[in-house]
């Protein structure tokens, strides 16, 4: 019999908040290769069980669209130049975003029996989730690329200032993504709200029209338009906007402070996670 | 929540140690569980609809034991491997495993069913926190004694279940753990294939430093363990030399079923 390998491995002291939280990133550290594996699975698994299997990923940001346009366009017949690509701008990358706070919902409930089998860190779960959710973007970009044969006069080198723009929407995704894996361990009725609250959030948002709509109503109701300041989205939005449609530089100051405070809310976000992931087995 | 008091390492700490400890379920926030059914009766739960699915529990195992955990179902034998295996976390008390882990709970945790064999094995090892080189190394191994033949390169989801279970009996064994958590898995797959791993097992049994099994099979429980603790309500009852205890057990069992089905005819004799 060895007598070595006497190491602690169950009931490690817990720690502060500051140790949690760098604990829990160390963890991610540790486990990246899970965290990428589960990201491949989780995109893989998407385009299997239909017959069009992956090319749904072009497919459905190319139907959204194309529903927005005539409900735009056609119904509320809104004078628009070049209204896919004003459109798309928005609509797209927040298909993103949506489809990442579906998974959300299901990245730790439905791993439930792993996690009643083998002691991981659950934290690797939604950080995969977030990782998949960027395939949405990437596969959505080959609609939006396509939409500049239609419109060729509005392609700048300025389009490329999309990929700063996506990285303040993944920094906010990550956060979002967090807490509600772990809210919806708790509150599962949660999924059923989720879709209503974005499309609310989607109409509070310069989407389907241009900022000036939402800023007119704001100098009406200054309540509002303090909303419209404070939703990342207003910003994200524009920042898609401007740089794929009007072909200008990107407003790069609230942008910036958008990116800064993500982090704290990821540093919150997974210090909550950590704190109640022991209850994740019980209440599964 | 667990206490915070950290561990001071003696000269030779025991595999394992459980001080004090208690697993709490709240079952306002678990709903669902069937738990609820089955305890709803018990004095162990409280009028908060909190639960302790074990209670003040001291277990200490020296290096060389193997501890069989019998008790009736719901006595919190589960609980308690789950709470070893580092999975739960202890309401009350302290838990202290030391060395590496290897836990045979259901078979098959983890499986990914798009992926193959092989990718899974390696998906399951950085579950289990293997480093990836190990791993790699090991495929080979554990391939072959999972036996899929030509469905080696085959999705998981069409793998019928005991093919499914022979792959989870393997990853799962192939780690050499000083602590060895089992949970009821020597009846995987076929009739030759229980043979195999049953050798495999008496093979981890040999070399891990301690080793709890939790079972209903007494026979077995009291072949292969040399010390066994009952468990009832949440709580340890007994506690000696394996073929002491489960002789005990037997005992109290069949008495149990006897008085229970005196009632039950004269419960019918009654209508």
């Amino acid at each position: 019999m060895t007598t070595h390998s006497t190491e602690l491995t169950v009931g490690r002291p817990r720690r502060g908040s500051i140790g949690t939280i760098f604990e829990s990133l160390t963890s991610l550290v540790e486990r990246r290769r899970l965290v990428w594996y589960l990201t491949i699975s989780e995109i893989r698994n998407k385009g299997t069980n239909s017959l069009l299997g992956n090319v749904w990923w072009f497919l459905d940001p190319a139907l959204q669209l194309f529903v927005y346009f005539l409900l735009v366009s056609v119904i509320f017949q809104q004078a628009q130049p070049a209204i896919l690509l004003f459109l798309g701008a928005a609509i797209l990358p927040w298909k993103w975003f949506t489809a990442a706070l579906a998974s959300a919902t299901t990245s730790v409930r439905g791993r439930e029996q792993v996690m009643r089998q083998i002691a991981f860190p659950h934290l690797v779960l939604p950080a995969s989730s977030v990782l998949a959710s960027v395939a949405n973007f990437i596969f959505a970009l080959v609609p939006l690329g396509a939409l500049y044969l239609l419109y060729p006069d509005r392609l700048t080198p300025w389009a490329l200032a999309v990929l700063p723009v996506a990285v303040v929407q993944f920094l906010w995704t990550i956060p979002a993504v967090i807490a509600l894996s772990a809210v919806a361990v708790f509150f599962r009725d949660i999924s059923n709200f989720i879709p209503h609250g974005l499309r609310i959030w989607f109409y509070l948002s310069p989407a389907l029209f241009p900022i000036e709509t939402l800023r007119a109503i704001g100098d009406r109701h200054p309540w509002f338009g303090f909303f419209v300041d404070i939703n990342p989205f207003t910003w994200i939005f524009s920042g898609y906007r401007d740089a794929l449609y009007y072909g200008r530089a990107p407003e790069w100051g609230p942008l910036g402070i958008l990116a800064l405070a993500s982090i704290p809310a990821t540093l919150l976000s997974i210090y909550l996670f950590r704190r109640v992931s022991p209850l994740f087995v019980k209440v599964l | 929540m667990a206490q915070r008091k950290i561990s001071r390492v003696q000269a030779a700490p025991p595999p394992i140690l459980l001080t004090g400890l208690g697993v709490q379920y709240d079952l306002r926030l678990s709903k669902k569980r069937k738990l609820r059914d089955t305890v709803l009766r018990d004095g162990r739960h409280s009028q908060s609809g909190k639960f302790w699915a074990l209670r003040d529990v001291d277990f200490r195992v020296e290096a060389g034991e193997s501890v069989a955990v019998i008790g009736p179902n719901g006595a919190g034998k589960s609980t308690m491997l789950q709470v070893l295996a580092g999975i739960l976390e202890p309401s009350v008390g302290k838990v202290e495993v030391r060395g590496k882990i290897a836990t045979l709970l259901q078979l098959g945790a983890g499986f990914d069913p798009e992926l193959n064999a092989r990718e899974n094995t390696l998906l399951v090892g950085e579950f289990l926190g293997i480093p990836h080189k190990e791993m790699v190394r090991r495929v080979p191994a554990i391939l072959e004694f999972a036996g899929l033949g030509e469905f080696a390169e085959a999705e998981v989801r069409t793998y019928s279940t005991g093919m499914r279970a022979r792959l989870g009996f393997s990853v799962a064994t192939s780690v050499e753990p000083d602590v060895l958590l089992l949970d009821e898995v020597l009846s995987t797959g076929d009739a030759a294939f229980i043979e195999k791993s049953r050798g495999r097992i008496m093979e981890l049994m040999k070399r891990a430093r301690a080793i709890v099994f939790v079972t209903h099979d007494l026979d077995s429980a009291a072949t292969f363990c040399t010390r066994a603790i009952e468990l009832e309500g949440g709580r340890i009852v007994a506690d000696g030399p394996a073929k002491r205890v489960i002789a005990a057990y037997k005992k109290k069992m069949a008495k149990r079923s006897a008085t229970a089905s005196r009632s039950g005819q004269g419960a019918r004799r009654g209508n």
